[in-house]
């Protein structure tokens, strides 16, 4: 009894661990493929575009809806709570700090993986129960090249391209705050947050939206790559990506909070 | 299906993807199926996704092209003969097509263009 539960244990860590080494391997081979000029091929260059057309151009009027929404909502509590305990010298840098490092690339991931994630990982759930990625590999054509790197570079595209419009949202809500709440007008704004942003601000925005947005696509393909041979097994891949996927933006978020606090 | 056919030539020979659409068109024109370049999987009929099978292979660089139980991949075929003028049509690089069959299916290929090995 003892023993069937010790080999128990040690078979779920094997497991794990070999599913995080499968993991890494198929990361770092996306990344050796993402680095080679002979990846770049015609179809993958194909690809690519509608692939930044579904997931960055298509969900652009309900993103900036939500980024207005959200945003304002946000901000405006950010602000007033900064005027509440009299943090008005700060407000330059809270909104800097919140939208730029904090919020937009967050809000942008999520939605991304909300809408393009789960799109990712059933088609190619479904591409692999209809053995649709056999016959590629049957015509020689690489899966990493044609139809994965595509994927993760619109990934990266999209969530920075959003991010950035979110955080330009953000900041014009911003002023509407400041403007309620302090009476400041545009040039005073536009001063404080121009001496508020840095380079460290930008390089932190561009580097949390490029992890983003290479976990939003890269967790849901390997999900789909390993759904099991049942049509069932498709909704059990989305799922369990999504999962992991949510597990992998928020410790991304714990650790550049992590790293900015050193 | 024109994306689908270009494929091959986009990948392995590199052509940009207008060149590579080109030749999946005067493929499929050959056989008078070039209205359904446009068309998706489920809006095609089973012969004519099995041409464009056939359109794809014959890009592909292999020189022999095994075609299985082609009575089973299209819906209500009665004569393979159409089937067979019609791949004499799309070989222009002389490949060996090779069809593999279950031999209660023997009588549909005799007196057509093909050697019937057993």
């Amino acid at each position: 009894m003892i023993l069937k539960f010790f080999e128990h244990i040690g078979q779920k860590t094997t497991d794990f661990f070999l599913s995080i080494y499968e993991a890494m391997q198929f990361t770092a081979l996306c990344l050796i493929h993402m680095v080679q000029p002979k990846s770049y091929n015609p179809a993958m260059r194909m690809v690519l575009i509608k692939q930044i057309y579904f997931t960055a151009v298509g969900i652009i009027p309900l993103f900036i809806m939500m980024a207005f929404l959200f945003g304002s909502v946000i901000i405006g509590v950010v602000i007033a709570l900064a005027t509440q305990y009299n943090l008005q010298s700060q407000i330059g840098s809270i909104i800097v700090t919140f939208a730029l490092n904090e919020f937009s690339p967050f809000f942008t991931a999520l939605l991304i993986s909300l809408r393009s994630g789960t799109a990712v990982n059933t088609e190619i759930a479904v591409m692999n129960v209809n053995k649709e990625l056999n016959t590629l590999k049957e015509y020689k054509i690489d899966l990493i090249d044609y139809l994965f790197l595509p994927r993760i570079l619109s990934g990266i595209v999209s969530v920075t391209s959003l991010s950035i419009l979110f955080a330009i949202i953000m900041l014009g809500s911003g002023y509407i705050f400041t403007l309620f709440y302090m009476g400041m007008d545009l040039h005073t704004y536009q001063t404080l947050l121009a001496n508020a942003v840095g380079v460290d601000n930008l390089l932190i925005l561009l580097l949390k939206s490029v992890a983003f947005g290479f976990v939003t696509m890269l967790i849901p393909i390997y999900s789909g790559l390993k759904t099991a041979n049942a049509y069932t097994a498709i909704p059990i891949s989305v799922l369990n990506g999504m999962v992991k996927l949510f597990i992998a933006i928020f410790f991304i978020e714990v650790l550049s909070l992590v790293l900015q606090s050193l | 299906m024109l994306e689908n056919i270009a494929l091959i030539k986009e990948v392995h020979e590199l052509l940009p993807t207008q060149e590579a659409q080109a030749h999946a068109i005067e493929s499929l024109r050959l056989i008078d199926l070039e209205h359904i370049g446009p068309s998706r999987l489920n809006q095609c009929t089973s012969l004519e996704v099995f041409y464009v099978m056939v359109i794809r292979a014959m890009m592909a660089k292999e020189e022999v092209i095994f075609i299985v139980t082609p009575f089973f991949l299209i819906k209500k075929l009665a004569r393979i003969e159409p089937v067979l003028e019609k791949l004499v049509l799309l070989n222009k690089e002389q490949k060996n097509i090779i069809i593999l069959d279950n031999l209660t299916n023997q009588s549909h290929y005799k007196g057509d263009l093909c050697n019937i090995i057993k």
